[in-house]
């Protein structure tokens, strides 16, 4: 049986919103980094490695956002699965945000909260997603 | 469409900012509750306006889960009217929310911001659910 589309709705508006909700974030992390180097006693190292991956964070998170966009509208299996792959760095670098940087603000915890819940769900749909690919693309990977 | 376009992303950031702000006074009511209280207080007045802050916060968190179930449901995100209400009705929320944390303003003030800015979009989305659900309307 022939199934008229296969890009998963749900998954595309997380992506929508995530990315707005990313550039959000970024500024915000950005403003209270100034506000934390400014107030806080941070080792200089310290402060620059925080600042780095947060660039680092931006190009991965844009990167996993384009490919998991592009991957569920063009219904291309390998595509998706390089944006779940991509995930993984980027919770890795949330969880340090949310737990192991040198010094967390409450806000910082409840943003990265937030952006763990929207990676949560999107693994869950992409990987749905990913099979339901899998099942019906008879054509082309 | 310009409801796609502008009013859905401005809706939920303004939504998060919102619902952001009111975790962060849950975890730090500390000096809010002992803004409510005179400069000598005993221990069980110090425990009543925090039980009251708390059944507060709460209330407020419960009309975010509705507003957000009827956000992410799909039902009312190209709602245009309601994006536009319940953008400006959190925007404000949020900018009051943080006079009352920063400036520490009694806890009376909380249910104002409360009954304006969490109270009416949560019940439009109520009413907006129930046409949609209950009467079994179109979700635009």
């Amino acid at each position: 049986d022939a199934v008229s589309m296969l890009s998963s709705t749900p998954l595309q508006v997380l992506f929508y919103l995530n990315s707005w909700y990313f550039a959000v974030f970024f500024i915000a992390e950005i403003l209270m980094f100034i506000y934390k180097g400014v107030l806080l006693p941070y080792p200089q190292s310290n402060l620059i490695l925080d600042i780095v991956l947060l660039l680092l964070y931006l190009g991965l998170e844009t990167l996993r956002l384009f490919y998991g966009w592009k991957g569920n509208l063009c219904e291309r299996t390998l595509t998706l699965s390089i944006s779940i792959g991509v995930l993984v760095p980027c919770t890795v670098l949330s969880v340090y945000y949310l737990l192991l940087q040198t010094f967390v603000l409450r806000l910082e915890f409840i943003l990265n909260a937030v952006l763990l819940c929207f990676y949560g769900l999107e693994l869950i749909l992409g990987l749905i997603t990913i099979s339901a690919f899998a099942r019906y693309n008879y054509d082309f990977v | 469409m310009s409801s796609i376009s502008s009013l859905v992303p401005s809706r939920f950031l303004t939504l998060i900012a919102h619902l952001v702000i009111v975790i962060t006074i849950f975890w730090s009511r500390e000096n809010n509750v002992r803004a409510c209280l005179p400069l000598e207080y005993t221990n069980e007045e110090y425990n009543q306006e925090d039980t009251r802050l708390v059944v507060a916060l709460s209330v407020t968190l419960g009309l975010f889960f509705v507003e957000l179930a009827g956000f992410f449901s799909g039902i009312s995100m190209f709602n245009n009217n309601q994006s536009l209400l319940s953008t400006a009705c959190h925007a404000s929320g949020a900018v009051a929310l943080l006079f009352f944390l920063f400036e520490q303003w009694t806890c009376s003030i909380y249910w104002w911001i409360f009954g304006f800015c969490s109270v009416i979009p949560a019940l439009y989305e109520m009413f907006l659910l129930f046409t949609v659900l209950g009467l079994k309307k179109k979700p635009l």
